[in-house]
């Protein structure tokens, strides 16, 4: 392949108007100004509507007397392909299995969504939802009473009424 | 059964496999030989078989209906078909009736995992159930000792009572009631604490029925990393696997070994195991130099220990455990003897009297309650102290030459034994008060975290592979001696 060398012809400095350019760019914001089809989002004020798919932190669901609704299978750290959740389970005082520790690392998470897949119980769930912010890196390791304090909605990409996808 | 006929073979077909077995051999084993497995509940090579789960049922060319394999003699000529229209469609509809009461609480339950009726009806099961009828409802009882039963999981094997039956030869679990109703139970107030074998019954459970009040949702059983080992809790030396997770002994179930404990163990063995996770770990080589500890790594430790060694005077005393291998035992007879010979002690604890499984004769639980006594008999060591392991040590404990020990955490002795030694030191797993006068302080690992065998009672040499990690640096104590066997005496 023959190389060749292209030159550039530009305008010498001095002898260029930028009228044209000028004009040209005004005539945008102009008719920005006439016709305002806002692109910007006022957020905070105003919120994204998210995916109904979106998957982000997780949330716990409990039953009606506040205890959580995970009974401690070990099915979400088995299936967990960054290795994020630590369950130790346990008995409680009415014989039932349920979660001594169970801890999220949020930081660790790809927020693949397979924990609630496999949940027998729909107790762990993703969340729609994506305000994490925090002053430090350990509050991102979420434990069993923060999971369960979270209350924002969860992700719909299986339908709680037919989590099998029937 | 072939009496003197045990030479006499049978030739059969199965699945269209040519197989030959031993005449007397059922068609379950001979289909095992083949290299399939026949589901079964009731069958269990250490039992009796009642062939009543009826889950092994194979069919045989010319016999009018199916036939239990379990108890069916393999003959001559025998065309056998496991995977037949008949055979399978019976097996599915056998694992149907079993899930028509079956709670199907996986989720919870701790035998999930490792469950045969999970694997069967994962297998060959009908994908969902036909039967909408409420189930019955037993719930779970406490069988005491170990052992929980949540009846509303049982199979009806009869496994667990048979065990108690023919094995134990206790019987304190049978069924009672009839049909659906029936449901194994202990005697009014009597229960399993009074079996020394009755851990075994939640091993050969197929099922979630039984299951260790210990393990009770500790750990999910495919999360667990199984280590084959030798028992450590008496002479008997029952082969066994160390399931560990997270560096933590988890549970001891037992290994099969015809020869030595068969497919069972006792429960004094299955629960010893908390001292394997015992945190009070030496872990860094420590030495004293002029009234300063100094811990520098193994190099320097054991280069200044083998300078000591040469200017050491006035004799060698050791003591050692029994709880250590034979590899450990054998490098500490070849150091003592490198440093001119001297007396090597060891203490044990001793039980009252054995604990013979009755239905196993070859099996109990002996009276000494260390794993190699045998091989530190062998190797010329001496028992010393009393029967709960402690004492003995008068004349170890102001002796002015050399003091080894290893292993032995001297619980019994104060802060002064060895104060007099011109060199204590002192190889051990854990921390001690008895060595705080310890010239040299160097960690060893336990049996759990290293390679070694054992000798038992009978003098059968088993070995054991490492299960945990040992902590810090701790290194198998024969690594240690050996590096010092060649320093000048």
């Amino acid at each position: 392949m023959a190389i060749t060398v292209k030159t550039m012809h530009r305008p010498e400095p001095g002898r260029t108007s930028y009228l044209r350019a000028a004009v040209k760019g005004m005539s945008l914001t102009l008719r920005h100004m006439l016709n305002p089809s806002t692109v910007t989002q006022q957020y905070p004020e105003e919120q994204t509507e998210l995916s109904p798919r979106w998957r982000g932190t997780h949330r716990m669901e409990v039953h009606a007397d506040g205890r959580p609704k995970c009974v401690a299978c070990g099915l979400c750290p088995t299936v967990c392909p960054a290795n994020c959740i630590r369950l130790v389970g346990g008995e409680d005082d009415q014989g039932n299995r349920y979660p001594i520790v169970f801890e999220i690392d949020e930081f660790r998470c790809i927020f693949c969504g397979m924990c609630q897949e496999v949940c027998p119980v729909e107790a762990i769930h993703v969340g729609r939802h994506f305000e994490n912010a925090e002053y430090t890196r350990e509050r991102f390791v979420y434990d069993l009473d923060r999971l369960m304090e979270q209350d924002h909605p969860v992700t719909l990409l299986w339908d709680p009424s037919d989590p099998a996808g029937e | 059964m072939s009496d003197n006929t045990t030479t006499e073979t049978v030739t059969l077909t199965v699945d269209g496999q040519d197989v030959t077995v031993a005449k007397g051999t059922t068609i379950l084993q001979a289909i095992d030989q083949v290299g399939t497995e026949i589901p079964h509940y009731c069958y269990h090579p250490g039992l009796s078989s009642p062939a009543m789960c009826r889950l092994c049922l194979v069919e045989v060319e010319g016999a009018p209906k199916l036939l239990p394999s379990c108890v069916t003699q393999a003959t001559e000529g025998q065309v056998v078909h496991t995977e037949s229209e008949n055979a399978a469609g019976m097996r599915r509809g056998v694992l149907e009736f079993y899930l028509v009461n079956h709670p199907l609480d996986c989720p919870v339950c701790d035998q999930s995992g490792e469950c045969k009726l999970q694997d069967y009806v994962f297998a060959e099961g009908r994908e969902r159930g036909r039967s909408r009828e409420p189930k019955r409802i037993f719930g779970r009882d406490d069988f005491g000792g170990d052992v929980l039963f949540y009846g509303d999981r049982c199979v009806m094997c009869t496994r667990c009572v048979r065990f108690m039956e023919e094995i134990e030869q206790k019987p304190l679990l049978t069924i009672v009631d009839r049909g659906t109703r029936s449901i194994i139970d202990t005697f009014f107030d009597r229960g399993l604490e009074e079996a020394e074998w009755g851990g075994n019954v939640v091993d050969i459970c197929p099922v979630g029925a039984l299951v260790s009040k210990d393990f009770l949702h500790k750990a999910r059983a495919w999360d667990l990393k199984h280590t084959p080992s030798v028992c450590g809790s008496c002479s008997q030396g029952c082969n066994i696997d160390l399931h560990t997770r997270d560096n933590l002994v988890h549970r001891i179930k037992p290994r099969f070994n015809a020869d030595v404990n068969g497919h069972w163990m006792c429960d004094y063995g299955r629960g010893n195991y908390e001292w394997m996770n015992r945190s009070d770990r030496v872990e860094e080589p420590t030495f004293v130099d002029d009234g300063r500890a100094v811990q520098l790594g193994w190099d320097v430790a054991l280069e200044a220990l083998e300078q000591r060694l040469a200017g050491v005077t006035g004799g060698v005393k050791a003591v050692v455990s029994a709880s250590w291998s034979n590899e450990d035992l054998g490098a500490m007879a070849k150091f003592v003897e490198s440093l001119g010979g001297g007396e090597i002690v060891f203490r044990s604890a001793r039980a009252e009297d054995e604990s013979p499984l009755r239905g196993f004769p070859s099996l109990a639980r002996r009276r000494d309650l260390v794993p190699n006594i045998k091989g530190a008999e062998l190797l010329g060591m001496t028992r010393v102290g009393g029967d709960e392991g402690r004492g003995g040590l008068e004349g170890v404990a102001d002796h002015d030459g050399l003091i080894v020990v290893l292993g032995d955490d001297l619980a019994d002795q104060d802060e002064f034994f060895g104060s007099k030694a011109s060199l204590f030191v002192y190889l051990g797993a854990h921390t001690s008060v008895g060595a705080s006068a310890a010239h040299f302080t160097l960690p060893v690992s336990t049996f759990a975290e290293q390679k070694g065998t054992f000798t038992n009672h009978e003098g059968i040499v088993q070995e054991f592979l490492p299960a945990l990690e040992a902590p810090g640096s701790a290194r198998p104590a024969s690594h240690v001696i050996s590096s010092l066997v060649g320093a000048p005496a």
